[in-house]
């Protein structure tokens, strides 16, 4: 009964602030509409090579141009000078440039080494279309070449980028409402004296915090219904697993980023404070997770204990519940990383929740 | 109902620089109206919040209505009405709302709109917190110190930075709280406000208790009943040269001499006489009971107000 005014209370003043309720719920709404309609196109980005022209261009100089094209890459014509300035820029992941006045002494390809990815792939289209150009003006037959497809690992059923952003959409929306704004407005509360009134009544602490976890939980919700409903309208995505396994992952993972939120609530004194220490923690997370970058070549220590961060497992369990179909069954022990990393989180959350 | 509803027994608390409360002793019989009275820093505010159990004192024993923190914390609370110094509430949460939320936290709690009524906050009782004037605000802190129908209640500063006729009619709740047979523990470093509300008294100043009585008694114990005033125009001059010319001390505040006699008709003849042969050029003379305020500048040789 407590806890029910609790929940009830914390909905009614939540509601007041209409502002930040209309952004909680129409950001991630906005964000999909926008990524999902940028990279409508099902092929994805194009790779891009720079091409310098030659001074004095040469039968060779076309026919390679005309390779490059027909290889699917787009091909980035400059002057020699304007290529070095977007090279010093290193916007340039590959720029080809002939030795030389033209194509007949041969060329060089030049690879930004922090784009090495996409230059890489950029380099093997490149020496393809060379190979071809030469047949061409020599009159041979053009080299066989292996048939490429570009697809997403693992998403069978779903067809385009919208359909991959979603769940990442959803992931990351309750992380950073767990450890942002549920954590800073804890810290702003007790900051401005808030919490203090609180104390001197015999209200648990714990009633306090667990109304915050159900009315946030709610907000979630909701805000993943909105984003399913709209991708669903605007993009056609369905959720290929049962909604039920969804909303307890999301339930999971609702629960351990916002004890994350209060435990880390405790440490800080001031809202300055708290955002440089959940960005000490909210960084690592994520370029840990395997979100941006693969960790195939980091020393063997950090693996393993990358292994047992919580943000990769409930990611992942998410997308393969909503993009495969797929049941729980496979996904046992990174969701009790996650409850292990939640119950942690609480007791800490507990510990060390001050009212003033 | 033998048990005092407050006793304190060598209450110390230092902070990192400062040591805000320095052995303090206190008993507060049930029913009274309890004040703490002194000026800003004394640690009276501290001293309130280790009894309502928001700071841990370094020593000490507490006894809150035969109570102890430790193992009887929640019952404590809901036996205790708090008004902190500054209370801060959700900006967007009505009056109404606060009570009963509140409320609800209790076992036992008063009805809303009886509170509202008492704190007379009626016609406000559906607005937003942050729209209240500060008055209101200090009204509604009251109202929620109330919202248990509390035994003890704790009212710090209550009505500092009011107008005066929001102060007088915050006094009016306080003694309808005396009425109603509640104990209640004040601090303020008004005196005016000491002597028209509290049964009884302690001073404090710098973490210390430095007297406690009744507001008369504390006067009483002066033995300097009267306190004839000479008033200028600008600064008051230096007293000491007539001083000497008098045979009494005199001080200066402000714009004005003070002349503390137990016998004002003896003296006005005298004073005047003085005054007239060392041409002070005085504007008016006042005769004044002594106040609590003169108890303190006795006591510690300071102003309340510095």
């Amino acid at each position: 009964m407590m806890l029910w005014r609790q929940f009830a209370s914390e909905w009614r003043l939540y509601s007041r602030d209409r502002v930040a309720m209309f952004w909680t719920f129409a950001f991630p709404v906005l964000l999909l509409l926008g990524f999902g309609t940028i990279f409508k196109d099902d092929s994805g980005p194009k790779l891009a090579v720079v091409r310098v022209q030659s001074p004095v261009p040469t039968a060779i100089d076309g026919a390679l141009d005309k390779a490059l094209t027909d290889l699917q890459l787009k091909v980035l014509t400059l002057s020699k000078s304007e290529a070095e300035t977007r090279w010093s820029k290193g916007e340039t992941a590959a720029q080809l440039e002939p030795l030389g006045s033209g194509g007949g002494e041969g060329y060089r390809l030049r690879l930004n080494s922090y784009l090495m990815a996409q230059a890489g792939a950029t380099a093997g289209l490149v020496n393809q279309a060379w190979l071809v150009a030469q047949a061409r003006l020599n009159g041979a037959p053009e080299p066989n070449r292996i048939p490429v497809q570009v697809e997403s690992p693992g998403h069978k059923r779903s067809t385009n980028y919208a359909s991959f952003l979603l769940p990442g959409l959803l992931g990351l929306n309750l992380v950073s409402m767990g450890l942002f704004s549920v954590g800073m407005v804890n810290v702003s509360y007790r900051e401005k004296g808030k919490f203090r009134r609180l104390a001197v009544t015999p209200l648990p602490k714990w009633i306090f915090l667990l109304g915050q976890v159900l009315h946030r939980l709610t907000v979630t919700v909701i805000q993943a219904a909105i984003l399913l409903l709209v991708g669903r309208l605007a993009f056609g995505i369905q959720n290929q697993g049962s909604f039920l396994n969804l909303l307890f992952i999301m339930t999971l993972g609702t629960g351990c980023f916002m004890a994350f939120g209060f435990a880390l609530s405790g440490f800080a004194e001031t809202s300055e404070g708290y955002a440089a220490i959940s960005n000490l923690v909210f960084f690592p997370l994520m370029f840990l997770s395997g979100v941006y970058f693969t960790l195939d070549s980091a020393p063997a220590w950090l693996q393993h204990t990358v292994a047992f961060l919580p943000l990769s497992p409930f990611l992942r369990a998410l997308r393969a519940v909503f993009n495969d179909g797929a049941g729980l069954t496979g996904h046992g022990f990174g969701l009790l990383i996650v409850v292990g990393w939640a119950l942690a989180a609480f007791a800490l959350a507990v510990r060390r929740f001050r009212w003033a | 109902m033998s048990t005092p509803a407050l006793c304190i027994r060598g209450l110390r608390k230092a902070f990192p620089k400062v040591l805000a409360v320095d052995g303090v002793d206190l008993e507060v019989a049930r029913g009274e109206v309890f004040g703490l009275l002194g000026p800003n820093g004394a640690g009276k505010t501290t001293t309130l919040e280790i009894i309502e159990g928001l700071t841990t004192a370094d020593a000490g024993e507490i006894e809150i209505l035969g109570l102890t923190w430790g193992r009887q914390g929640q019952e404590i609370r809901s036996r205790i009405g708090v008004q902190l110094q500054s209370t801060s509430l959700f900006n967007k949460i009505t009056p109404r709302e606060a009570l009963d939320l509140y409320g609800s936290y209790y076992p036992r709690r008063r009805n809303t709109q009886e509170l509202l009524e008492l704190v007379q906050l009626v016609e406000k009782a559906d607005a937003y917190h942050i729209t209240l004037s500060g008055g209101q605000m200090q009204r509604l802190a009251l109202a929620l110190a109330l919202v248990n129908d509390p035994e003890l209640v704790f009212l710090d500063e209550p009505t500092t930075g009011l107008d005066p006729q929001a102060r007088r009619s915050l006094w009016d709740v306080v003694r309808r709280m005396k009425g109603e047979g509640r104990t209640v523990v004040l601090t303020t470093h008004y005196m005016d406000e000491a002597e028209a509300l509290c049964d009884r008294l302690a001073i404090m100043d710098r973490g210390q208790v430095i007297a406690t009585g009744t507001p008369a008694s504390l006067i009483a114990e002066l033995a300097i009943p009267s306190v004839v005033e000479l008033t200028f125009e600008g600064t008051a001059p230096d007293p000491a040269p007539f001083a000497g010319r008098l045979g009494q001390p005199v001080e200066r505040r402000a714009d004005l001499w003070e002349i503390p006699t137990p016998d004002p008709k003896a003296l006005l003849p005298r004073l005047l006489e003085a005054a007239e042969g060392a041409a002070i050029p005085f504007q008016q003379v006042h005769i004044r009971r002594a106040t609590l305020e003169d108890v303190f500048l006795h006591r510690t040789g300071r102003s309340l107000r510095e």
